[in-house]
C-alpha cells in the first residue's frame, strides 16, 4: 500500500513542479457495503469500491480542485487543474493549507469490515430481536452499513500520512401498528462489542409503547430526548459550530465567543475519536485530529476551523478541515449527572421524544425551526408513560433551547442515522423546560 | 466511459443463474462554484465515472458498482451482486414489472453549448448576482451561492435487450442570502435549474430574483405586520402551490413509500392497502389536480427514459382531487400487478434506481390570479416560504411565507410576517377552491434514499385559493 502513498505523493510533486503554490492529495481507497430491509425482508444488498484522489491546489490564492479516478490521466488532469488556477478568481481570505511536519496515531480500523461475511445475519438478528420485544407481528426496516477506508494524504506544506478508517451502523424502526414505531440504531468504528439486537430490541420496546397513539395538544412542554433525537439536535450544533457556517451567517454561534449560550451542565465537544463512525487520525489538510471543546460549562469557546478560517479568526486549526470548508466529525455532549431513570423519575409533566425528522430553519441566524418527531411520542405524567401521542411539531428556537437544558444523563451512546442525525455523535438523555410543540388545525 | 466494458459485464452477468440484470454506466462532467459574500472560495472541476451492476437472482437483488474500468473489475462486481442476491433469503420473491428491450439514445439540447463557455464567463457570470445585490439599496449581511454544472452521459443495459445512451446538460444554482436592517435579521434561501445549455442564465432572470428577494427580506424587517391567528382564507403563490404539491402529494404517491421499502428513513405513506385513502379516495376538492412529468422540455427534471430504461411520461397523481395513479418503478409496479410508470431514478452509478419524482405541479385553472384575490375578503397572500417539512406519513405539514401580504376587501396590503399554515393534507387540498392560470416553476432538490440521494426536480403550479383555514 506504500505504492499507493507514493503515488499520492507523486502526484502533489507533479503539481508543485508545474507552478502551484501549495497542493494537497488525498488518495481514497474505499469498500462500502449496505443491507437494506423492510417488512422484515432485505430488499437489496448493496457494495461500493470507489478509488479516487481528490486534489486541491492553490495558485496566487486561487483554490482549485479535481478528483482522478484510480490514478488515470493524472498527468493531464493536474495540468488541466492548473490551467483553471490561472484563469480562476483570487481569494483573497485563503490563508493557505495547514503545515508542518506530523506524527499521526495508530488507525484502529477493524479489518473485518472491508468485506463481512454474511451481513444479512446481522440484520436479521435485529429484526429477531425486535419481534421478540414486541411480538412476532412487528414489522421492521432499515440498514446494515459498513464503512473500510485506506486513506492516503501528502501535502506540499509538510504532512505526509496513511490511515484506515471503519465504521459499522445497524439502523432499525420497528412498527407494531400502522402509527406505533420505535427506532434503534448501533453505530461503532468496528465490530467489538456491536450488537445490532441492542437495536433492535430498543426499536421493538418503543414500538410496544408506542401503541394507540392520540394526537397531541400545542402548548409548553419539559421534554426528555432521547439521545437518538438528540443526536439530531447534536448535528445542528456541530455544523452550527463550523467556522464556515459562522462566515456565512448559517448559524447562532455568530459573534458569542465567550459568551454563555448554555447552563453549566453544558459542555460540546468535537472529538473524532476511535470509537466513533467518524474516527481518524488526520484531516484533509493531514492536521492530527484531536478533541476540541465547543461549549465549556455553558461558555462558547471555540468554532471548528480548518488553517484558512482559523487564520481569519486569528486562532489555530482545530484539524476539522474537509475541502474547502470546516466539518465537525462527531459531537459529544459530556455526561450528566442523573441517571436516565432519574431524569424521568423527576418529571411531573411532560414528554419524552424519541426521535425527529425533517428539521428546517426559518432563519439560522436566530435559531428560529421546526421539526417533527417521529415513532414514540410519550406522555409522561409523575415519572411514567401515560399516553402514546401523534402529530406533534416542535416549532422552536435554537439559542432557547440550549438555554433551557436542565439536566443530562449519566448513560450516553454513540448515534447516527440517515441524515438526521449527522454527522455521528455521543448522545445522553437530556432534559429541556419549555420546549413548544404546534400541531396541525 | 468504456461502453466495451459495460458489455462485457452484462454478458458476464448473464453467465450466471440469473433472472434479470443490467449494468448502467455514467460519465459526468461536473463543475462545482462555490461563492462566499461574492468571492469565489474554491473553484472544483472532475470527472464522475463508473458503472454499476444490478442482479434479481433467486428472488433477491443484489447491486454493486465501482469507478475502476477492467474485466477484472467488472467480475468482481458482478460476482458480489450475484452473490448479495442469491443470499437475500427473502420468503416472498422479487420480481420486476414486464417491459420489452428497448434501443435507442435522447439527448437534451444547449443553445449555448455548457462547454464552450470558458471558466472566466462562468465565474464572472455567477458574480453578477453579487454585483446586483451590492447596489440594490439593500444591506446584504451575507451570501453564499453554490453552482453546479454537469455534463451527463449515461449508458444502460439490460438483459431483456435495452441498449439506451443518453446526454444531459444541467445547471443548478444555490444561494442563501442573509439581510441585516435596523439590527435585526431575515434570511432566504432560492434554487434554480435547468436542463440545457448555458442560455439557462438569461431565461431564469437570477440576478432580478434575488434582488426581488433581498428587497422582500427588508420590507420584512421594516415594514410587516404578524397576523392575527384565525381561520382565514389563504392565497398560495406557484412557489408554495408547488411545494404543497410535492411534499403532500408526489411524496405519499411513491409505490415504494406505500409499500414500506422506504420505512426506516423517508417513512411510510398516509396511503396503504386497506386504509381510508386508496387509488379513488377523494383527498382534494374538484379542482385540484395534481401531475408528476418528467417530459417537460429543459425542466430541472427532465427525462425522456428513467433509469430502467422505461419511457417517461406524464402522471396523474390527484385527479380532480381524487387519489388517481401512484409513482412507479418495475418493483413496486409488480408488487401491485401494475406497470411501470417511468419513475425509476438514480442519481449517480454508484446508486440503486428507486421511485421519484420528476417535476410535480397543480394544473392551472381559467381564473387569473387577481381574480383569485379579488374574491378574498380577508386573508393572507403567502407568495414564497423559508421554513418547511411535514411528517413521514406525509399527512401533517407546515409552510411559512417569506413573501406574504395581507388581503383586505379583495386588495393587497402591508407585507405580513412569517405566517403559518400548518395543517394535513387532507385539509389542505379539499380546502382549494379556485385556480388561476399562470404556472410558475421552481427548482428544487429532492431527498431521498439511504444512502441519500438528491435529485433533481421542479415543483410548480399557479396560484390556488384556500377557504378559511387556520393561518397564525
Amino acid at each position: 500500500m506504500n505504492d499507493i502513498l507514493s503515488k499520492t505523493e507523486e502526484i502533489a510533486k507533479k503539481a508543485k513542479k508545474l507552478g502551484a503554490d501549495e497542493v494537497v492529495a488525498k488518495t481514497t481507497f474505499g469498500k462500502y457495503r449496505q443491507v437494506r430491509f423492510s417488512n422484515n425482508q432485505v430488499d437489496i444488498t448493496v457494495a461500493w469500491n470507489d478509488y479516487v484522489t481528490d486534489v486541491a491546489l492553490a495558485w496566487k490564492k486561487r483554490v482549485v480542485a479535481t478528483q482522478i479516478r484510480n490514478f488515470q490521466d493524472t498527468d493531464a488532469n493536474i495540468k488541466k487543474l492548473l490551467e483553471l488556477a490561472k484563469v480562476s478568481a483570487e481569494n483573497p481570505m485563503f490563508g493557505g493549507f495547514a503545515k508542518g511536519n506530523f506524527r499521526y496515531a495508530k488507525s484502529k480500523a477493524d479489518k473485518k469490515l472491508e468485506d463481512l461475511d454474511s451481513p444479512t445475519e446481522y440484520v436479521y438478528e435485529g429484526i429477531e430481536a425486535a419481534e421478540k420485544e414486541a411480538g412476532s407481528k412487528v414489522e421492521s426496516g432499515g440498514i446494515l452499513f459498513t464503512k473500510y477506508e485506506d486513506v492516503y494524504l501528502a501535502s506540499s506544506e509538510g504532512p505526509v500520512g496513511a490511515d484506515s478508517r471503519s465504521a459499522i451502523e445497524f439502523s432499525i424502526r420497528a412498527f407494531t401498528e400502522r402509527e406505533a414505531s420505535g427506532h434503534g440504531v448501533e453505530c461503532s468504528s468496528g465490530l467489538k462489542d456491536f450488537k445490532p439486537a441492542r437495536a433492535g430490541t430498543k426499536a421493538g420496546e418503543i414500538a410496544k409503547l408506542a401503541k394507540n397513539p392520540k394526537i397531541g395538544d400545542e402548548g409548553a412542554y419539559d421534554v426528555v430526548f432521547d439521545p437518538l433525537i438528540m443526536g439530531s439536535s447534536l448535528g445542528v450544533w456541530g455544523q452550527m459550530a463550523s467556522a464556515f457556517s459562522v462566515m456565512i451567517q448559517l448559524s447562532v454561534f455568530v459573534n458569542r465567543i465567550g459568551q454563555k449560550v448554555a447552563p453549566e451542565i453544558v459542555t460540546l465537544k468535537d472529538n473524532p475519536a476511535a470509537y466513533s463512525m467518524s474516527n481518524r487520525t488526520f484531516d484533509d489538510e493531514g492536521v492530527p485530529t484531536k478533541e476540541t471543546t465547543i461549549i465549556d460549562h455553558g461558555v462558547l469557546k471555540a468554532y471548528l476551523h480548518n488553517a484558512s478560517t482559523a487564520k481569519i479568526f486569528k486562532t489555530e486549526t482545530t484539524g476539522n478541515a474537509g475541502l474547502p470548508y470546516p466539518n465537525p466529525w462527531n459531537i459529544e455532549l459530556a455526561a450528566g449527572d442523573r441517571s436516565k431513570n432519574e431524569l424521568f423519575r423527576d418529571m411531573k409533566k411532560g414528554l419524552y421524544l424519541t426521535n425527529t425528522w425533517y428539521t428546517r430553519f426559518q432563519n439560522y441566524a436566530k435559531g428560529d425551526f421546526s421539526t417533527i418527531p417521529r415513532d414514540g411520542i410519550f406522555l409522561i405524567e409523575k415519572g411514567k408513560i401515560k399516553q402514546s401521542l401523534k402529530d406533534l411539531r416542535i416549532s422552536d428556537n435554537t439559542l432557547t433551547m440550549l438555554n433551557n437544558i436542565v439536566a443530562i444523563s449519566k448513560e450516553r451512546q454513540p448515534v447516527h442515522w440517515w441524515a438526521e442525525a449527522d454527522p455521528p455523535s455521543l448522545s445522553p438523555y437530556v432534559m429541556f423546560k419549555d420546549v413548544h410543540l404546534t400541531k396541525s388545525r | 466511459m468504456d461502453e466495451e466494458i459495460v458489455d462485457y459485464t452484462l454478458d458476464y452477468a448473464q453467465s450466471k443463474k440469473i433472472e434479470y440484470a443490467e449494468v448502467r454506466a455514467l460519465s459526468q462532467v461536473q463543475d462545482r462554484l462555490a461563492l462566499r459574500n461574492g468571492i469565489l472560495e474554491a473553484y472544483v472541476s472532475a470527472v464522475e465515472d463508473g458503472f454499476c451492476v444490478r442482479i434479481i437472482a433467486n428472488g433477491g437483488i443484489g447491486f454493486a458498482s465501482t469507478n475502476k474500468w477492467s474485466k477484472e473489475e467488472a467480475k468482481e462486481i458482478v460476482d458480489l451482486a450475484f452473490k448479495y442476491a442469491k443470499a437475500a433469503g427473502r420468503k416472498d420473491k422479487l420480481v420486476f414489472a414486464k417491459e420489452k428491450g428497448i434501443k435507442t439514445k435522447w439527448v437534451v439540447d444547449q443553445k449555448k453549448k455548457i462547454e464552450n463557455v470558458s471558466p472566466e464567463e462562468r465565474i464572472s457570470t455567477l458574480g453578477e448576482v453579487d454585483k446586483a445585490l451590492a447596489s440594490c439599496g439593500v444591506k446584504i449581511a451575507a451570501t453564499m451561492t453554490q453552482c453546479t454544472i454537469d455534463l451527463i452521459s449515461k449508458y444502460f443495459v439490460n438483459s431483456e435487450g435495452s441498449k439506451i445512451t443518453s446526454f444531459v446538460p444541467k445547471i443548478g444554482l444555490f444561494f442563501y442570502i442573509t439581510v441585516a436592517e435596523q439590527g435585526k435579521m431575515e434570511q432566504a434561501y432560492k434554487q434554480f435549474g435547468y436542463s440545457g445549455g448555458w442560455e439557462a442564465f438569461k431565461l431564469l432572470n437570477v440576478p432580478e430574483k434575488m434582488v426581488h428577494n433581498a428587497k422582500v427580506l427588508k420590507d420584512v424587517i421594516t415594514k410587516a405586520k404578524t397576523v392575527k391567528p384565525g381561520d382565514m382564507d389563504l392565497v398560495c403563490g406557484p412557489e408554495v402551490t408547488g411545494i404543497a404539491a410535492h411534499e403532500s402529494c408526489g411524496h405519499p404517491m411513491e409505490g415504494d413509500r406505500i409499500l414500506g421499502r422506504e420505512m426506516s428513513q423517508a417513512g411510510r405513506s398516509f396511503i396503504y392497502k386497506g386504509g381510508p385513502y386508496w387509488i379513488g379516495t377523494r383527498i382534494g376538492s374538484d379542482v385540484v389536480t395534481v401531475v408528476d412529468d418528467p417530459t417537460v422540455e429543459h425542466s430541472y427534471g427532465y427525462y425522456a427514459y428513467d433509469d430502467e430504461g422505461v419511457k417517461a411520461k406524464r402522471r396523474f397523481l390527484y385527479k380532480n382531487g381524487i387519489i388517481n395513479e401512484f409513482l412507479h418503478n418495475r418493483e413496486s409496479a409488480a408488487k401491485l400487478n401494475t406497470r411501470s410508470n417511468g419513475s425509476s431514478r438514480s442519481i449517480n452509478y454508484d446508486r440503486e434506481a428507486i421511485v421519484r419524482m420528476a417535476n410535480t405541479f397543480v394544473l392551472p385553472g381559467d381564473m387569473t390570479d387577481e381574480e383569485l384575490i379579488e374574491d378574498v375578503k380577508y386573508g393572507v397572500y403567502m407568495k414564497s416560504f423559508n421554513e418547511w417539512n411535514i411528517d413521514d406519513k406525509r399527512f401533517n405539514q407546515r409552510y411559512v411565507g417569506r413573501e406574504a401580504y395581507l388581503i383586505e376587501n379583495g386588495e393587497l396590503k402591508h407585507p405580513v410576517a412569517r405566517p403559518i399554515i400548518e395543517t394535513t393534507t387532507l385539509k389542505f387540498w379539499s380546502a382549494v377552491d379556485a385556480v388561476s392560470k399562470k404556472i410558475e416553476f421552481e427548482a428544487a432538490t429532492c431527498g431521498k434514499g439511504d444512502p441519500g440521494q438528491g435529485v433533481p426536480v421542479y415543483t410548480g403550479g399557479p396560484c390556488i385559493r384556500l377557504r378559511k383555514v387556520y393561518v397564525r
